[in-house]
């Protein structure tokens, strides 16, 4: 026993040395923490009492149309060098937040455009103030009153580089939930930078939050982009007389093809028209460049001799589109090539213009078996693409006279050779965009050639009766402005350009 | 020494895979390769040539002479009824370049050798000393003549005009490539006063129809 007690002594001794150290360090953590926690409730205290800003922030109660106030609310995208100094509102989301001390960083973000903002304790600003602005969740709006001051170094991270904002107000206006589903961030990364072990966001968690992706600075400009499509489009067809018409959607017969598309808009009128609109495909294709409803913009145009006015034509709009792009919307572009690095597109005017035999000997030449009147596969159509790049380099082109065989019913054939056609599909960076052909107009060939090909004649009555009463010569095709977006900036994906895609497998959002 | 063959694209270009061979050249607007703008002619008074002529969209604002060089091509027959396409791309190159067979042959630099090509589809065969003499002269005007000191130039000029007091043309009694690229490149040096034998030798040239739009577009 008195061994083991003085044993145990023993033991004990240099244990009970470790532990009073340990009691020791305990007892001074604990003093620390007192001390901390005193320090922060008189702080709190003193904050609570003398906060001379807490009139400068605050969440605002819902704007409910309450009061029209005379306040000039700017665009972060004028917040340049020319502001500096000026004492300006503005409203925006929080982007990022990050507090250090008696500052807090925000980045605040509008549209495709941010800027720092900076919350500093000083003689407008309480500690109070600082803490509430670090604590505002990432999305939430606000409302800002700060001052402009030009920055030393420029802000990388931000577009506008050369100022930030000194915060005075910030009144939260719509709080956003702390946690997202997504970060922009993450959603904005490019797809690159996987070597840093970073977090990429992946297609479908961006669709099914939808709203959110929507924001990144990269969807808004591919979408900004979309609508300078549409615009240009409308634009160089009105100056080119042309009539935009709005043609039903429903129709009674699923007829073949494309043809439901035209048996409306032709008996109208016989001039030159053209349509957006929404369309739908209910092949059941899940590919990259699939949707099942898309955005259609069709031309029709009568034509006086030749077939070739209306390719020319069509192909002209086009190339203004890619001009106007280019010219105009150049940040947009940028902005996307940073996320999804991109050569830029090229194109030649007037557009190259190949024949499908060409097409054929080109292919073969490089190795590609096929017959004479097969119709290109996807893997032939994008090699061809390659393969006219590196002779004409050009990422934009048409290739005309596809063999008759696999085309739709209504195609004209080609006076010379009745193996081809006189139909078109036109390319961008390989991939077809417009499917197009001069149409027959003699309702007795129209019905020779859906019988041929074995087309219930009952079914597609109104169409070709629709060319009995005089029909000029007419040619057309149709776009898929989805399409046009994705391969003008070298995306990859197609639902990247919808804003909310339906594909065989999504209904939502 | 020349010796003259029948004319055949098949003799001069291999096999045919019976659609239209299109000899694509680029070329920057702001370096006109007049050279190859006379040899288009050259080439059209033998075979059916399709030219076209398109603007790249790395150049803007191409003048509109430029746009039209090729002459007023009538595009209405079908691509398929042409023996050879001459496709002109403006564009922002640094030197003239030709692609033709993009399986079988690199891009082809400099106006001197995309000429030298466009020559050879005419078929006219030389002896040895005459091509080789042809070739040198080529070497000469595109590299003293074009981008050389005007030191370098005249030196040029005085061996030209020996050259033409034996011979109504550079190398021997017919037209060669090298008339047609000393012509092209002497015009674009802007020289002034010629010796009289490169004065008469000129005329002849500009008597020439192939040289027709290769003027126009001086002017």
């Amino acid at each position: 026993m008195t061994k083991g007690e003085s044993g145990g002594v023993q033991e004990d001794q240099p244990q009970s040395k470790k532990a009073a150290k340990k009691l020791q360090k305990e007892a001074e953590k604990a003093a620390k923490k007192a001390e901390k926690q005193a320090k922060l409730a008189s702080e709190n205290q003193a904050g609570d009492e003398e906060d001379f800003a807490k009139d400068r922030y605050g969440i605002l109660p819902m704007i409910q149309s309450q009061e029209k106030l005379d306040r000039v609310l700017v665009h972060v995208k004028t917040l340049t060098e020319e502001k500096a100094d000026q004492v300006v509102w503005l409203r925006s989301r929080v982007h990022t937040s990050r507090a250090k001390g008696k500052q807090c960083f925000l980045v605040l973000r509008q549209q495709q455009f941010n800027v720092q903002g900076l919350v500093a304790v000083g003689d407008h600003v309480s500690k109070q103030m600082v803490k509430f602005a670090a604590n505002i969740s990432k999305e939430s709006i606000v409302d800002v009153e700060g001052i402009v001051r030009k920055v030393d170094q420029k802000i990388e991270s931000c577009s506008q580089q050369d100022v930030e904002l000194h915060i005075e107000k910030i009144y939260v206006i719509s709080a956003a939930e702390p946690r997202l589903p997504l970060q922009l961030e993450d959603a904005m990364r490019p797809e690159a930078g996987d070597e840093e072990g970073r977090a990429t966001v992946n297609q479908d968690t961006r669709l099914d939050n939808r709203i959110i992706d929507l924001r990144t600075m990269t969807s808004q400009s591919i979408f900004r982009l979309q609508a300078g499509v549409c615009q240009l489009f409308r634009e160089t067809l009105i100056k080119k007389e042309f009539v935009e018409v709005q043609t039903p959607k429903i129709i009674s017969a699923a007829s073949e093809g494309g043809a439901n598309v035209f048996t409306v808009s032709l008996s109208i009128s016989q001039s030159m028209k053209y349509s957006l609109k929404f369309m739908f495909r209910a092949e059941d294709s899940n590919t990259h460049r699939h949707l099942t409803e898309f955005v259609g913009l069709d031309i029709e145009m009568a034509f006086n001799y030749h077939y070739h006015e209306v390719v020319t034509e069509i192909a002209g709009t086009l190339v203004q589109i890619f001009k106007g792009l280019r010219d105009r919307h150049q940040t947009e572009i940028q902005t996307v090539c940073k996320q999804y690095p991109c050569e830029p597109f090229k194109f030649l005017e007037p557009t190259l213009r190949l024949e499908f035999p060409e097409a054929v000997a080109m292919l073969k030449e490089a190795g590609v078996e096929m017959g004479d009147e097969e119709d290109l596969s996807t893997p032939n159509e994008k090699l061809l693409g390659r393969l006219v790049k590196e002779k004409y380099d050009t990422d934009f082109y048409i290739l005309d006279k596809y063999p008759l065989a696999v085309r739709p019913f209504y195609t004209m054939p080609d006076p010379h050779d009745p193996k081809y056609s006189n139909s078109y599909d036109m390319f961008m960076r390989g991939e077809e965009i417009l499917s197009g052909a001069q149409r027959i107009h003699d309702p007795q060939l129209l019905t020779d050639r859906a019988l041929q090909l074995g087309i219930d004649i009952e079914k597609i009555k109104s169409y070709i009766d629709s060319f009995r009463y005089g029909a000029p010569p007419h040619a057309g095709g149709g776009i898929g402005l989805e399409r046009v977006t994705m391969l003008y900036l070298g995306l990859h994906n197609i639902r990247q350009t919808s804003m909310f895609p339906r594909d065989p497998k999504r209904l939502t959002p | 020494p020349t010796i003259h063959t029948a004319a055949n694209l098949d003799s001069v270009l291999g096999k045919s895979s019976g659609v239209l061979r299109d000899i694509v050249i680029n070329a920057s607007p702001s370096e006109v390769p007049l050279s190859l703008l006379v040899l288009h002619g050259l080439v059209c008074e033998q075979y059916k040539v399709l030219s076209t002529v398109h603007v790249h969209s790395s150049v803007q604002n191409v003048p509109s002479k430029l746009w039209n060089c090729l002459g007023e091509g009538n595009h209405c027959r079908s691509r398929r009824e042409y023996e050879l396409g001459f496709t002109l791309v403006w564009k922002d190159v640094h030197k003239p370049q030709m692609k033709f067979s993009i399986q079988s042959m690199c891009s082809i630099e400099g106006e001197g050798n995309v000429a030298r090509f466009l020559f050879a589809l005419l078929g006219r065969r030389y002896d040895a000393v005459t091509s080789t003499r042809i070739d040198n002269w080529v070497d000469v005007a595109i590299f003293q003549l074009k981008k050389g000191s005007s030191k370098e130039k005249a030196a040029v000029l005085r061996s030209l005009n020996s050259a033409l007091c034996k011979n109504p043309w550079v190398v021997g009694v017919d037209l060669t490539l090298a008339d047609v690229v000393l012509y092209c490149a002497l015009r674009q040096a802007e020289i002034d006063g010629f010796p009289a034998n490169v004065q008469r030798w000129v005329k002849s040239c500009e008597n020439l129809a192939c040289f027709n739009l290769a003027l126009k577009l001086l002017k």
